[in-house]
């Protein structure tokens, strides 16, 4: 015999609004993604990439300030041309600082997002069957159904699932490098001088998160199997990788079925990483000889990204996703 | 009146392909503990989910709780529980877990929540075992936290579809005393779905009697119960020529049926008539046999209808 009063108890206390059913859903999905063993070493990677990013950059800030110990290092153990590549650099810095930290932000931070990406859609793999294809496989659809919540709802929620997960891996560090590495830079309007680079990571990182998300969704909610959908995943994210440079000599619109191209034109569009390679190599020479080993069409590639092209496949891949929720997403 | 009522239907109706699940059902509901009872794929799990919009309606109107079903669907579902009939568990969660999500979802903050998820899972007699994985319960263990779910919001009424399946005696009895409760002393309104008479007579006060998607009967229980044809099998040791003849001068239909047993229409809600008769030409019965009350001849029709289509 219980101890304790088990009868039924009314609950007159408050109730909660829709956003914040909508939260515990993403919130309940986050904890499931984090709860895979394995998944602290690519979330634990991307902020360490986030960490060098932002060591670099304090490093870099380091060489301006002239009794630094990183501008007596370059001084006594570094190579002669690192040096005059250094002083190059800070000559840069000091005459152009609005050209010369935008520019040195803008490619630091473009390789940053590109890495963390693809490291988020590797991780991202295991992930998708959390969002919508256990649902599928057990019909716990039916309880989401039967509470307070609507489909768009419990849609809402899962997006906000993988949009949380990407931003953790991807945005976060990012944003933590840029804010880390202006901080500790030895002037203030570094701050002021790098805004551009941070619009640039918050365009490219929410417009592409966003896609990626719907795109997960859209996979996810594919089959009930969850091999399926991991698998499927993987080989259309490898596929795509594999065709890019195939098509580039055959049928160069082939390279717009992966979406990994897409969004890296984006990203390449957002951050003028040509430009700002081509503004880079004129203003310091020695880094003109380096740069100039680039083969013409990786530069041309980096120059001319297909925006167009681009966004009219994500938006395609975005709609197919989109139908095949909507298709699978019923409680029966 | 209306407002009194918690279902109101009108001519609802739903279709798969060419095969209609539900036939114009047109009811009103008052609260109670209402049995929806018939056979395997009469409606009454469609006619559930057509209530909660788990299943587009194909025509007709429904009011949930005085709120137009379609129209209000995440405010009327905030005031309802529902179990499902077959499992609908997120794999990988604890049941605690899983009963304090779902009350997230009805938008109790995290705290109450946990607090009534801890309440509810005692009421429905979970242990420890609320803290083990859901993927481990036996079916009486599952059948327990789909209740316990479907109340941790405290709504105002439960659909409850088969909630004794699968279960043994003991465990039925139990859930079926758990289900009564909610109704008989906290006055939930509940709806259970069964296609076991004995469960739906032992806990239910109102009754529909569903078959081919159409409504049957809507009564309460009593009077189902009460009413029945005025007919009764007498079983006698020798002289049916007498009870036939009493039976004729009284103009009583009586018919000898194969078994032996003389089948009398009495035409009387009682049995005294009959057996008035008999004490008159002195004849002692060895058995009188009732006709079925409305309630179990309804079922037994709805069944004759349900396999007539199979």
């Amino acid at each position: 015999m219980p101890l304790h009063d088990v009868s039924y108890k009314h609950y007159d206390g408050a109730r909660l609004g829709v956003w914040r059913r909508r939260a515990a859903i993403a919130k309940n999905g986050l904890t499931a993604c984090l709860q895979i063993r394995w998944m602290t070493i690519p979330v634990v990677l991307c902020w360490s990439l986030g960490l060098v990013a932002a060591v670099i950059l304090f490093l870099v800030g380091q060489l301006l300030v002239p009794d630094s110990a990183m501008s007596q290092w370059v001084s006594t153990f570094v190579s002669p041309t690192l040096q005059q590549f250094a002083s190059l650099l800070i000559t840069w810095l000091k005459n152009h600082p609005d050209i010369s930290v935008k520019t040195t932000q803008s490619v630091l931070f473009y390789y940053l997002g590109l890495w963390l990406m693809r490291i988020s859609i590797f991780a991202l793999g295991p992930i998708i069957p959390l969002l919508i294809t256990r649902d599928l496989a057990c019909n716990a659809i039916v309880i989401y159904s039967s509470k307070a919540v609507t489909r768009g709802d419990y849609l809402l929620g899962k997006f906000a699932t993988a949009f949380g997960f990407l931003a953790l891996t991807w945005l976060g560090p990012v944003c933590a490098a840029w804010f880390l590495g202006n901080l500790l830079a030895p002037d203030w309007s570094f701050f002021w001088h790098a805004r551009f680079a941070l619009g640039n990571i918050l365009i490219c990182g929410f417009s592409s998160m966003t896609v990626l998300s719907a795109l997960a969704l859209g996979v996810s909610a594919f089959s009930p199997n969850e091999k399926s959908t991991t698998a499927f995943w993987y080989i259309w994210w490898i596929l795509g990788a594999v065709i890019t440079p195939i098509a580039l000599h055959t049928q160069p619109w082939l390279r717009l079925l992966g979406f990994g191209f897409n969004l890296n034109q984006i990203a390449l569009y957002t951050f003028r990483v040509g430009e700002n390679i081509t503004r880079a190599k004129d203003n310091i020479p020695v880094l003109g000889t380096m740069l100039g080993r680039i083969r013409p069409e990786t530069m041309a590639a980096l120059d001319t990204p297909h925006l167009g092209g681009a966004i009219a496949a994500l938006l395609i891949m975005v709609i197919g996703a989109a139908w095949i929720v909507h298709k699978r997403v019923k409680p029966e | 009146m209306s407002a009194q009522l918690v279902i109101e239907t009108q001519a609802l109706s739903k279709v798969f392909g060419n095969q209609k699940a539900l036939d114009a059902v047109s009811l009103a509901v008052a609260p109670g503990a209402i049995g929806l009872l018939g056979p395997n794929g009469a409606g009454k799990t469609t006619f559930i989910k057509c209530l909660l919009q788990l299943q587009p309606v194909s025509s007709g109107s429904a009011k949930l709780l005085g709120r137009e079903v379609g129209a209000e669907g995440r405010e009327i579902r905030k005031r309802v529980g529902y179990t499902p009939e077959l499992d609908c568990h997120i794999p990988g969660m604890a049941g605690c877990e899983y009963v304090t999500y779902c009350a997230q979802l009805c938008g109790l903050p995290f705290q109450a929540a946990r607090q009534r998820t801890h309440e509810m899972l005692d009421f429905v007699g979970m242990g420890q075992e609320r803290y083990r994985k859901i993927d481990t319960y036996s079916t009486g263990m599952k059948q327990r936290l789909k209740l316990a779910q479907a109340i941790v919001h405290d709504p105002e009424i439960v659909f409850l579809d088969e909630p004794a399946n699968g279960l043994d005696p003991k465990g039925q009895a139990q859930i079926l005393e758990l289900v009564q409760n909610l109704w008989r002393a906290y006055g939930i309104t509940v709806v259970l779905s069964s296609h076991m008479l004995h469960d739906v007579e032992q806990i239910c006060e109102q009754i529909i009697i569903i078959a081919r998607g159409r409504v049957l009967v809507h009564d309460s229980l009593a009077n189902l119960k009460a009413s029945r044809r005025g007919a009764a099998e007498v079983v006698v040791a020798g002289r049916h020529e007498d009870l036939q003849a009493a039976c004729a001068r009284r103009r009583w239909p009586c018919e000898l049926l194969p078994s032996g047993h003389l089948k009398v229409a009495h035409g009387s809600q009682s049995l005294n008539p009959l057996l008035n008769l008999l004490h008159e030409i002195k004849l002692a019965p060895l058995e009188i046999i009732p006709s079925p009350n409305a309630l179990e001849e309804t079922f037994l029709q709805a069944l004759e209808i349900s396999h007539a289509t199979a």
